[in-house]
């Protein structure tokens, strides 16, 4: 294995065995120092960052476009394998550098911000599972193995919404989350599948595979899926706002920086496909647009600091699906690059957003211009009206997918429950006798 | 065929029949005389399947026992599986779970399981299926009357077709009619035995529209032994063990009927979950829909499907046990049955138990680094394959299961911040023991799951043959 292919190896893998070792001395029951926790994951993403320069410094040094590390496979079955190899190329690297640089940073900004939480090593371990996932995905050199990092990040953001488990308004946004991010998630695995199908492999370390038009544009859709719903876009939007619930630190780099980038990475890494394919290339691009003028409109009527950056967040992200659908690459690249470094410090400071504005309105000599009109100039009255109502709605998105989706869901269920309990009479005798089988003494309602 | 080097499934057998008649009869001790017999149990598994390993994953014949029982790659994993899920049961039971009876019975199921998994004779085969399920039929692990029915109904339908197939046997003049190994290619019995089989299988496995026993077992039953009964898996084995072998080219033509009807089990129970209230009920319509993912994956007559299916097998029985094993001790804690109906907020008192919870819920669903991931990786492309159309209902059943799961663990341990509540201790070392084994195991396979795919890949592959190419297997080319 050549010094490159170990640092890349080193950078992914590092985070992984912190977040296990601290796991495991957690579950033995080790009450972990706040000081020790802060200088690890310092000392881990500051060699990190280290790790990474000096890689993409010696790859434009030698002219090399691309590292591959093939590390077999994980499992074969027949013909069928599960290839374990990280790729660090021109489109990897600064996504690595961008999660190694905020992981620290947000490790040293959590130190002061949640100091004597109950839940600071909770965080901490959960930060490191998630920059393990992270780099998974953007050093993946397959499509399986993005599935990987894709279902750490998802649920380590979902456990991080839920950071504040003893409030009902996190618990619930979390469930929304896992619930969209579950569903949009068939899409990878569907799509992980096809490539299988369609090209006998899902790896792209040596290129991604050639396929036909048909092939490519069920692919590129069924990625666009999944792209759409971990980077909340239309019509997945709604459960951006709620998943502010979390710590703002860790709302910072998901929702500000590396998770809500993750689905315009992988549309950016199936960019052959998608060039392939007009039809899923369109679609990237009006789902982007969608996107962008949701995110406008909604993020104005938002009332707190949060919402309002995951809006204005939101639109960002769309403009970059935009760019990936017109089949730019280094467009989209920077404008990932330098929105997630504006919108984490934007969400860093959100809490101190008074403060913030106090200064600055008191360096302009208490006169600062008010913004922000001319949107609603441009259209007349009556419609001004009807966008406010949509907006203060937010889309009515949330309202489509529930009625159309979740109620039936559930009305279906509640149906099916009462199919199976046809022919039990009434189910009270079953569970008379279960109260004196098990043991348990039955209390009624539970209380709340 | 070459033999063990000692009567170690009459001894893994024997063992926990012994300790059932010690833990009867002293009702102090019960607890240790069962953890005495599973611990036998399994060390005389372990040699079984270091044995078969060692031979190359060849069938190897029991010494001085009269053909009863065989040991390969197909059965030697599930007899370790089953010895260690019951120790681990024994171990982590609540005290009031450990009486007696229940600990009596529980080892005679284990030992009745055995023989099944050991049989290589349909006689015994038919009384081990039939003896494991007594308890759950006439007491004392008797629930609702779905259960008792469904189960009755299984044993009725494979005495039937053992009784039709071993009259067949003898008709057309086989001179070893009860050996399941000579029996094999050879189609006795026909249609008949073949539709019995299945019937069996179905009310075994839980399957549309036999499934609702289900649901009533865990709900009204001793929940520990449920889910140790439910995680024999006897419908799959059955399947894999005689209907595949023996009917090859009726199951290849019934196949894709009956793995739409699994992948149907799958999504109905996960639809079925996602609005359903009870706890005990939730998590039993989470084995059901996974249970079926594994007939579907068997079904599916390919490699990969199959190897999928034996491998969830072994993920469904450890997550499972851990999932029940925790909501278990969580009933005792707080002397209460659960619903989601409410937030609870227990994982300010349960933190351990809790990650315990958690961890095995999304292991069962696939979580990346656990052995569900491979092997729900290996079951969606199985069932794609063979399925393009509704093989998609299974990445959208564990999708939907997922949710369910998440919500049972959010209403349990998060969404409120309780008071008032003294003395409840987090996970004692007994059990902490005991669930750490479970999660280390789930994640060390996940992170190494070559291991297990080894493992199962010879009994794979003899199902994937006999079922993609009967005509070659019954030739033997």
């Amino acid at each position: 294995m050549t010094q490159l292919q170990l640092i890349l190896l080193g950078v992914v893998l590092t985070p992984g065995v912190v977040f296990a070792l601290f796991s495991i001395l957690w579950l033995l029951g080790w009450d972990a120092p706040e000081r020790s926790l802060t200088r690890i994951t310092a000392v881990v993403y500051s060699a990190a960052t280290a790790a990474v320069a000096w890689m993409a410094w010696s790859m434009h040094m030698a002219g090399v476009e691309s590292v591959a590390v093939p590390l077999g496979d994980w499992f074969t079955v027949h013909d069928y394998h599960f290839p374990l190899v990280l790729l660090g190329d021109r489109l990897a690297l600064p996504f690595l550098a961008l999660t190694v640089i905020l992981v620290g940073l947000i490790g040293q900004f959590s130190a002061t911000y949640l100091h004597r939480d109950p839940g600071f090593a909770r965080f901490y371990i959960l930060l490191h599972l998630f920059a393990f996932g992270a780099l998974l995905i953007f050093s993946a050199g397959s499509f399986d193995l993005i599935i990987g990092g894709w279902e750490m990040v998802g649920i380590t953001s979902v456990l991080l919404i839920s950071f504040f488990h003893y409030r009902l308004g996190p618990v619930d946004g979390a469930m929304r989350v896992f619930t969209v991010y579950r569903a949009c998630d068939i899409g990878l695995i569907t799509a992980a599948f096809a490539m299988h199908h369609y090209a006998h492999t899902s790896s792209f370390a040596d290129g991604m595979p050639h396929l036909s038009n048909s092939d490519a544009t069920v692919i590129g859709l069924l990625l666009l899926l999944s792209a759409a719903g971990k980077s909340a876009q239309v019509p997945f939007s709604g459960w951006l706002p709620r998943a502010m619930e979390g710590p703002t630190p860790s709302s910072a780099i998901f929702y500000g920086a590396i998770s809500v980038h993750a689905g315009a990475y992988l549309l950016l890494r199936a960019q052959p496909i998608l060039i392939e394919s007009p039809i899923a290339s369109g679609a990237v691009v009006l789902i982007g647009l969608m996107t962008a003028v949701h995110g406008t409109i909604v993020g104005r009527t938002c009332a707190d600091a949060k919402t309002s950056l995951a809006y204005a967040a939101l639109a960002q992200v769309g403009v970059v699906f935009m760019e990936i659908g017109f089949g730019w690459t280094w467009v989209p690249i920077m404008h990932i690059l330098g929105h997630a470094m504006v919108r984490t410090l934007q969400f860093l400071r959100a809490p101190s957003m008074l403060h913030d504005y106090h200064q600055v309105h008191a360096a302009a000599g208490g006169h600062l211009e008010k913004t922000g009109k001319h949107l609603e100039s441009m259209f007349p009255q009556s419609m001004q009206l009807w966008i406010y109502r949509l907006a203060m709605d937010r889309g009515h998105l949330d309202t489509i997918l529930e009625r159309g989706f979740v109620e039936p869901l559930l009305a279906l269920s509640r149906l099916l429950a009462k199919l199976d309990r046809m022919g039990l009479g009434t189910a009270e005798p079953a569970e008379k006798q279960a109260v004196l089988l098990r043991g348990v003494k039955e209390e009624g309602a539970i209380d709340g | 065929m070459a033999d063990l080097s000692f009567p170690l499934i009459t001894a893994a057998i024997g063992i926990p029949a012994v300790a059932a008649v010690a833990a009867f009869t002293n009702n102090a001790r019960a607890r240790m005389a069962g953890v005495a017999g599973a611990v036998g149990a399994s060390l005389c598994s372990l040699e079984i399947l270091r044995e078969v390993s060692a031979a190359g994953n060849a069938k190897l014949a029991e010494p001085w026992s009269l053909g009863l029982f065989t040991a390969d790659n197909l059965n030697a994993t599930f007899l370790v599986l089953y010895s260690l899920l019951t120790l681990g049961i024994l171990i982590l039971a609540p005290r009031r779970d450990t009486s007696a009876k229940i600990t009596g019975t529980t080892l005679l199921v284990l030992a009745a399981t055995l023989s099944a998994y050991g049989a290589d004779n349909l006689i015994v085969l038919a009384a081990a299926w039939i003896l494991s399920a007594l308890p759950f039929i006439a007491g004392p692990f008797t629930g609702s009357w779905r259960p008792r029915a469904g189960l009755a109904a299984s044993c009725i339908a494979l005495v039937g077709a053992i009784s039709i197939i071993v009259s067949a046997a003898q008709a057309g003049g086989d001179t070893q009619p009860f050996s399941i190994a000579s029996l094999a290619g050879h189609n006795y019995g026909g249609q008949a035995a073949f539709a019995l089989l299945i019937v069996a299988i179905v009310c075994r496995k839980g399957i549309f529209p036999a499934h609702a026993w289900i649901e009533d077992a865990a709900e009204a039953g001793p929940v520990l032994p449920v889910c140790l009964f439910i995680n024999g898996h006897f419908g799959a084995f059955l399947l894999a063990r005689v209907v595949i072998p023996d009917f090859p080219l009726s199951a290849q033509g019934t196949f894709p009927i009956l793995s739409d009807l699994a992948l149907f089990t799958a999504v109905y129970a996960a639809i079925r979950a996602v609005a359903e209230t009870r706890a005990r009920r939730i998590l039993a319509l989470l084995v059901l829909s996974q249970s079926a993912c594994i007939l579907a994956g068997l079904e599916s007559a390919t490699q990969e499907g199959v190897t999928g299916a034996l491998v969830h097998c072994v993920v469904v029985a450890v997550a499972t046990t851990g999932l029940f094993g925790v909501l278990r001790l969580m009933e005792v804690r707080f002397n209460r049955s659960f619903t989601t109906e409410h937030y609870l907020g227990f994982s300010e008192y349960t933190p351990r138990l809790a990650v315990f919870f958690v961890v095995c819920g999304l292991a069962l669903v696939g979580l990346p680094g656990t052995l569900g991931f491979c092997s729900e990786d290996l079951l969606i492309h199985g069932t794609l394959i063979s399925h393009p159309q509704v093989g998609l209902l299974l990445p959208m059943a564990t999708a939907m299961n997922a949710v369910s799961l998440f919500r049972l663990f959010s209403r349990m341990f998060t969404g409120t911040q309780r008071t008032g509540i003294q003395g409840i201790a987090d996970a004692v070392p007994r059990e902490r023991w005991v669930l750490a084994a479970i999660v280390f195991f789930i994640v060390a396979a996940g992170m190494m799951p070559n291991v297990a795919v080894a493992l199962r890949a010879n009994a794979a592959h003899e199902i994937s043959q006999a079922l993609g190419h009967p005509v070659a297997f019954l030739t033997g080319h």
